[in-house]
């Protein structure tokens, strides 16, 4: 059984990283934010567009996966940084929210303190004694069972669903054999694998969601009376070889293995059921917004699998990138940080492809840096929206 | 394991093998796997590397095989060595422009 090495929240969950968060509530926090997170060391700022003159299910997605975010183990304390008062994401509402979890949060409101240059030096002040605090916290010992693995993929092309995403399929396989729980998203990149997928559901009734949430995407496609074709598979896809949404998703959906799924849950929300096992997760196919998803259910680590080779990270949730195609490891390995292109050039098999990449997690898991992280390459972060700006 | 020049995944059901060679052009004779079997398959077009050819003849609105399951359909009638892609197979799902149509949107 493999253990790794990570730190306690008061919440229960481990954390792989021990990230101080500056988190923009609204679009007009951002540039605090960004100076803040300049000034100290060690801090992740997290911007975005969103928090105002949303649609309110688009403005409580914004609130629910920016709190979710907070309270990923990965974070060990939060400045949240607001301009005025929205409703939803604000200062007020989102500490409350945060502080469930457990963790210290401080929180700065622009107009409060005088304006940006005086909220800049709050933020900053209130950052620097948390990240102190932060740098006592040690590493103490987890088990695989504490661990809740994101499965992506993205710039796939063939390689993918041949070598990557079965051995990712081995090494989630295997994290299940040992008491963890994967999430697979990316739910119109399922369109075609129905069968597949229902063939390893727990119950008739998860078979059933499985079905009707993938359908419900493929609806909500269809309502834009639009062709798919240009927009799924994508350009890069069609560059690789992929000529169908089905061909996608049949190679795609391979990275969750052969083991059971327990479960259907929305995009973001935390998977309270422990039982090990594959768990969907309803996301688009964009991969900075499905992996946004996953890290906002408390999902440690996750493995992306690029047939093209990616320069996708989230910023909170380290993103081991890998791939099975020789040209794409030749070209990306700035980015990309196993080659597993041994698979097609029959060197080695995919069940010892996916103990490479389990070994990579363990690794990663317990401080280990990926070479996105050390580039601070952060740009797996983006909130799906159902709705107009108003 | 061999290293393969192309690859197919369900030996039994699939149409379609993934080149696997930065190398294969127009005319030569690759070698596909087969239940055991080398088949000898005539390549009519340049394909470049991760891309498809047909193992099998499909028939225009015939189902192309992949996995073993449904990857689309065929919009014209493909021959064994074709290059098989955007321009002759086509997705069934997610297809808002029939959706529209059969709404006798003019979208």
């Amino acid at each position: 059984m493999g253990k790794w090495y990570g730190y306690y929240r008061p919440d229960g969950q481990v954390g792989a990283r021990n990230h101080l968060l500056i988190l923009s509530a609204t679009i007009y926090a951002n540039s605090v934010v960004e100076r803040v997170a300049n000034t100290i060391e060690g801090a992740v700022p997290i911007t975005h567009h969103l928090g105002r003159c949303q649609t309110m299910s688009d403005l409580k997605m914004t609130f629910n996966m920016l709190c979710r975010l907070a309270k990923n183990p990965n974070v060990g304390a939060v400045v949240i940084v607001d301009h005025f008062k929205e409703a939803y994401c604000n200062i007020d509402e989102m500490t409350e929210e945060i502080a469930k979890s457990g963790k210290p949060v401080e929180a700065v409101n622009i107009r409060d303190a005088g304006g940006a240059i005086q909220a800049t030096a709050e933020a900053t002040r209130k950052a620097m004694y948390l990240r102190r605090m932060l740098s006592t916290m040690k590493r103490e010992e987890a088990d695989i069972s504490q661990f809740l693995f994101g499965l992506n993929c993205g710039t796939s092309d063939t390689t993918s669903g041949l070598s990557s995403n079965p051995a990712l399929g081995f090494c989630s396989d295997r994290i299940i054999r040992e008491g963890g729980r994967s999430i697979l998203a990316e739910f119109p990149e399922l369109m075609g694998a129905e069968e597949w997928l229902t063939a390893k559901a727990a119950s008739p009734e998860v078979a059933k969601k499985i079905i009707d949430e993938i359908g419900s995407f493929e609806q909500r496609i269809l309502a834009t009376g639009e062709d798919i074709r240009g927009s799924q598979p994508t350009g890069d896809n069609i560059a690789g070889g992929i000529s169908t949404i089905e061909e996608k998703s049949l190679g795609g959906a391979k990275k969750s293995g052969s083991a059971t799924i327990q479960g259907v849950v929305g995009n973001g929300e935390p998977i309270l059921d422990k039982t090990p096992g594959i768990y969907l997760m309803n996301t688009p196919g964009h991969g900075a917004e499905s992996i946004t998803g996953i890290a906002a259910a408390g999902a440690q680590v996750l493995v992306f699998s690029t047939g093209g080779g990616h320069t996708i990270a989230n910023p909170l949730m380290p993103t081991i990138k890998i791939t099975g195609n020789i040209n794409s490891w030749n070209k990306m390995s700035d980015t990309v940080d196993l080659d597993l292109s041994g698979i097609l050039a029959g060197k080695i098999s995919l069940e010892e492809a996916g103990d490479l990449i389990y070994n990579e997690v363990v690794e990663v898991l317990s401080g280990k840096l990926t070479k996105c992280e050390i580039l601070k390459e952060t740009t797996g972060f983006a909130i799906h929206r159902v709705g107009i700006s108003i | 394991m061999a290293v393969k020049m192309a690859w197919v995944v369900d030996e039994q059901k699939d149409n379609v093998a993934t080149i696997l060679s930065s190398d294969v052009k127009q005319g030569m004779v690759i070698p596909v796997t087969l239940l055991g079997e080398d088949l000898q398959i005539k390549v009519l077009a340049d394909i470049p590397y991760g891309h498809k050819v047909a193992i099998k003849p499909i028939k225009k609105g015939e189902t192309v095989w992949k996995y073993g399951l449904s990857i689309g359909r065929a919009m014209v009638d493909i021959e064994v060595g074709e290059h098989v892609h955007v321009q002759n197979i086509e997705p069934m799902r997610g297809r808002g422009d029939w959706a529209a149509q059969k709404k006798g949107c003019a979208c």
